[in-house]
């Protein structure tokens, strides 16, 4: 084309108009953030697993420069497929609070006062070896949690296990989900699982036992919620004990009173067995009938002991043991009635319908946490809806690598990263990886979480150090707690990376690196193991959990034990831990295969990951046809005959209320995280109490003014929430646990299931007052 | 014929006269905004589903009206919807009052799946491009406060800058990530679209024959 002078000033004011137009108009300040130096220099994405719950989301996180600046879902990830909830979307801005605590602090004469994490590292060894020596071992104990990479667990548990040993580690998920483990060994002799979440595509009807998923697993919902809409004669069924978000979308909500789960769940069996809807070839090959003890207490007293004692028996024990427990005779106790007991027992009895239970809390934090797990099982047992695509009973995990860190690993008192101390082979498996005297491993268990904190209120532990969790708020019967560590002559040490309620009572707090600042693992609760890289730089002088621990174990002499460099050390430490777990039935995918996929399921053999155990089409495990239990010596899942037994506080004419604590979607445990993302804390500033329109109405509670809650315990003064978020019915309420203003737990009750150890944060008795 | 090819000369050449004016402050921008802020913000694409569902542009188009398809309102701009994100991408927060919990993932969908003119809030209704996730409130969130629990230090890119065509008069690429917001039509057309990001030519439907992603990966090279 021929320009001539005309049509070339034509082409020249267009096209500066449009390059006014386009510098003029966009991306100037239009954002309501500020941006970062690097802003022009486009996006990098790195995959890792979301730093909250237990679902394990792959999240693809955007880098500009050395900063995280978005988030979006990692669409090769089969457990989000894309999609991410609010915590998610805005987890990286847990990197970014203003009081990030980036330096080590040494309490000097009651003040914290700056040093070198050197020298707060140097002071913590020293202090553990001189509690050592005047207290014995046994008076020095490590608390980390589910939060924890999983190679901080695991250079915990060598160092104080193997080094050390002493027993006394313990994790946070004590209290979360010791009970589903428990609930695991005892039926099926090992942990964890048996299914996966492709379950959610596969299954016709859904039962969640008291968990609200829509605010604790919204991302599982929503796979759920679309199950339901692509095959619309499935069907999710809320039971629970409080109305809440998920039983608004369920297509029944089917309300119980507290603790009587265990009746209905009985109920339903006995419908299962009079309408011949066992599936006995199934029963026959593969499930023997067990008996336990019963009356078992309730574990309020210090030095509290039980041990369960298991008793064979036949399934006509079980048909007499369950005569008792007519629909109509549940429906007394439980509420529920007997027309909706008899509906969940046909939904699981129906031969042509696929069935998936899901739990958390509700059945875990319970005085007989490890029983309710027991009975579900128990009704997918008799039905022979188990470890089978889309017939599921499925324990949902709380935190990111509960079963990561603390299931597999073995961060509680009686555990090692493969069996159990009491267990000579394993103690002898343990000191051959650890290279460590068998004799260093203690046989004997020391403290649960409760019972730890009962023996540092006590003297019997005069050292604690504390990683990833926030105890001082999460403690039940938290005052006796509080005060006892900060009694005279206890030294506590508090990794953190905000100040919280825990770190204002620490002697020392070490300033730790977080999440994608450093390279880790996480476990969720479908066996997926996930590596994270280290995408950002780490802040100030903070270091990782696992180097702290490493520096103390060396200054404390065992360097033979702890010898991996800065470089290596957690792909160093992966390659030892695997070990343990070297057989079909649990081995662990190779690190360089970790680092290339969103998340990869164990047992991981010949290169194949297994999505259903104990079912021999697709467990390689299995040595017998169709399923194999192989967990137990029978080769079978045992059923158990379990009793209903009231819990440990009801109400009564002083204390008429029950207490019912939780979380909410948009914040993640104590909240010292998400309470510092803006746009989280916006949508929930504070904590409430739930109560019933009716009982508000009838005491005179108007929504937003102040309640008095006391128990036998504590009490505390916090706004009403009348028809909010969640409903309780009459005669209960409820309280999000994640505001460190209001510390709920200084009401609640220490009771917990004799068996698993876990408390039962969901029912004691209060009353309340206008205040 | 002769004179109006004169005027419209005159014209061009004073807006010519206009803009080189306007030369330094170009300059400015131009160099404060380099060629590698053509690049700002644009965000590497990843394939999820098949061709990103565009199937659902060309359902949606088909599914609407002429009068909608065309409709325009001057309400929505560029600075209050970034107002609502935290980055460019994240799930905007709920600006309007809404009912508390009760029978909400029915309730949105009611008014964001189609869009329209809403009589409460006077205005006309931005429809969501992910319709298929019907539990809206897992990442929408209301306010309640504007103060903050502890002061953050955030920062996060620019948000992609508009006009971005590689040739004058070309059409722009996408410059943004099209997972859950592979929906073109629910965003860039209609009344409830906001007004700098709204397509004039909202009568083709098959909009990715022109536009394509813009992905960060540099020039092709051999």
């Amino acid at each position: 084309m021929k320009l001539d002078r005309r049509s070339f000033i034509k082409l020249m004011a267009m096209n500066s108009a449009a390059t006014a137009a386009a510098t003029l108009f966009p991306g100037v300040s239009f954002g309501a953030w500020s941006t970062t130096e690097m802003a022009s220099g486009g996006i990098l994405w790195k995959k890792t697993p979301c730093r909250f719950c237990g679902t394990g989301c792959s999240l693809l996180v955007g880098v500009s420069g050395d900063r995280a600046v978005a988030v979006k879902g990692d669409p090769n990830c089969t457990v989000n497929k894309g999609l991410c909830c609010v915590k998610g979307y805005h987890s990286i801005q847990i990197l970014y609070g203003k009081d990030r605590i980036q330096k080590a602090l040494v309490r000097k004469n009651g003040k914290m006062v700056e040093v070198p994490v050197a020298e707060a590292l140097d002071l913590v060894a020293r202090k553990m070896q001189e509690t050592i020596q005047v207290h014995g071992k046994d008076a020095v104990a490590m608390y980390g949690s589910g939060q924890w990479s999983i190679t901080d667990g695991y250079v915990a548990s060598k160092l104080f296990k193997g080094c050390i040993g002493t027993n006394n580690v313990e994790a946070n998920a004590r209290l979360c989900m010791a009970s589903a483990v428990t609930g695991c060994i005892t039926t099926f002799g090992l942990d964890e699982p048996m299914g996966c979440y492709e379950d959610i595509e596969k299954a016709d009807v859904f039962v969640t036992w008291g968990n609200n998923m829509a605010e604790m697993h919204p991302v599982l919902f929503s796979r759920m919620l679309a199950t339901r809409k692509n095959r619309t004669h499935v069907k999710i069924i809320d039971f629970a004990t409080r109305t809440t978000r998920s039983s608004l979308a369920a297509d029944r909500s089917i309300l119980f009173r507290p603790q009587t789960d265990l009746a209905v769940a009985n109920a339903i069996c006995y419908e299962i067995i009079r309408n011949g809807w066992v599936n006995w070839d199934f029963v026959n090959k593969h499930v023997s009938f067990h008996k336990g003890k019963t009356n078992i207490g309730y574990g309020t007293e210090d030095h509290f002991k039980f041990k369960d004692k298991a008793e064979t028996v036949d399934f006509n024990a079980l048909k007499l043991f369950l005569k008792d427990y007519t629909p109509e005779n549940v429906e007394k106790i439980s509420g529920v009635p007997a027309k909706d007991i008899k509906y969940l027992a046909a939904l699981y009895g129906d031969p042509d319908k696929k069935v998936t239970s899901f739990w958390t809390m509700g059945m875990n934090q319970h005085t007989r946490g490890t029983w309710i797990n027991n009975l579900v099982y128990n009704i997918h047992l008799l039905t022979g809806k188990i470890s089978s695509p889309g017939n599921s009973p499925f324990s949902l995990t709380g935190q990111p690598s509960a079963c990561g860190t603390v299931r597999e690993v073995g961060t509680l008192t009686h555990k090692l990263p493969h069996g159990v101390v009491m267990n000579p082979d394993h103690r002898k498996m343990a000191a051959r990886i650890w290279d460590v005297p068998v004799e260093n491993i203690d046989p004997k268990p020391t403290y649960h979480t409760v019972e730890m904190f009962r023996a540092l209120d006590r003297g019997d532990i005069r050292f604690m150090w504390i990683q990833v969790t926030n105890p001082m708020v999460t403690m039940p019967n938290l005052r006796r707690y509080r005060d006892g560590a900060e009694k005279e002559g206890r030294f506590v040490v508090v990794s953190e990376i905000y100040p919280t309620p825990t770190s204002d009572i620490a002697d020392v707090i070490l300033p730790s690196a977080l999440w994608i600042e450093r390279e880790g693992f996480f476990g969720n609760s479908e066996r997926r193991t996930q590596h994270n890289e280290q995408i950002v730089p780490m802040p100030g002088e903070t270091v990782s959990n696992t180097w702290q621990i490493m520096e103390v174990a060396r200054k404390m002499g065992f360097e033979k034990q702890f010898p991996w460099s800065e470089e290596t050390y957690i792909e160093d430490i992966w390659n030892e831990y695997i070990q343990f777990h070297d057989s079909p039935k649990h081995r662990m995918a190779p690190f360089k295969v970790l680092k290339e996929r969103s998340g990869v399921q164990w047992p991981y053999v010949n290169g194949m990951e297994t999505k259903w155990r104990y079912n021999a089409k697709y467990d390689p495990a299995c040595k017998q046809k169709d399923f194999d239990f192989y967990g137990k010596k029978d080769h079978r899942a045992w059923i158990w005959l379990r009793p209903y037994e009231p819990p440990a506080e009801s109400p009564d004419s002083e204390y008429p209320f029950w207490l019912n604590t939780g979380r909410v979607l948009e914040h993640w445990h104590t909240g010292s995280m998400t309470r510092r993302v803006p746009i989280l804390h916006k949508a929930m500033p504070e904590s409430y109490v739930e109560i019933n329109p009716d009982d508000a109405a009838r005491m005179g509670i108007t929504n937003g003014s102040d309640v008095k809650i006391s128990s036998r315990r504590g009490s505390l003064v916090m706004k009403a929430m009348i028809n909010g978020r969640g409903n309780p019915p009459r005669g209960m309420v409820f309280v999000p646990f994640f505001d460190e203003k209001y510390l709920i737990n200084e009401v609640t009750l220490d009771a917990f299931c004799p068996i698993s150890k876990q408390p039962d944060y969901k029912k004691c008795a209060v009353k309340l007052e206008r205040a | 014929m002769e004179t109006s090819n004169r005027k419209l000369g005159k014209v061009f050449l004073a807006f010519a006269g206009i803009c080189v004016l306007a030369l330094p402050a170009i300059v400015f921008w131009a160099l404060s905004y380099g060629p590698d802020e053509i690049e700002a913000a644009t965000v590497e694409t990843s394939q999820t589903t098949f061709d990103e569902n565009s199937a659902t542009i060309f359902v949606s188009h088909d599914a609407l009206t002429r009068s909608y398809l065309e409709g325009t309102s001057s309400q929505r701009t560029l600075e209050e919807y970034y107002s609502r994100r935290q980055y460019s991408g994240s799930p905007p927060w709920i600006p309007h009052k809404v009912e508390d919990e009760s029978r909400e993932r029915i309730a949105c969908l009611t008014c964001h799946e189609k869009g329209g003119w809403t009589e409460t809030l006077k205005r006309h209704t931005p429809v969501t491009p992910h319709p298929e996730n019907t539990y809206c409130r897992q990442c929408h969130v209301k306010m309640e406060t504007e103060d903050l629990f502890v002061d953050i230090n955030w920062k996060s890119i620019l948000p992609p800058r508009l006009g971005r065509s590689h040739l004058p008069g070309g059409p722009p690429p996408i410059p943004h990530d099209l997972q859950m917001r592979g929906d073109c039509i629910a965003c860039h057309v209609g009344p409830g679209a906001v007004a700098a990001i709204r397509v004039d030519h909202p009568s083709r439907g098959n909009c990715r024959q022109c536009h394509v992603p813009d992905s960060f990966t540099g020039l092709f090279q051999r």
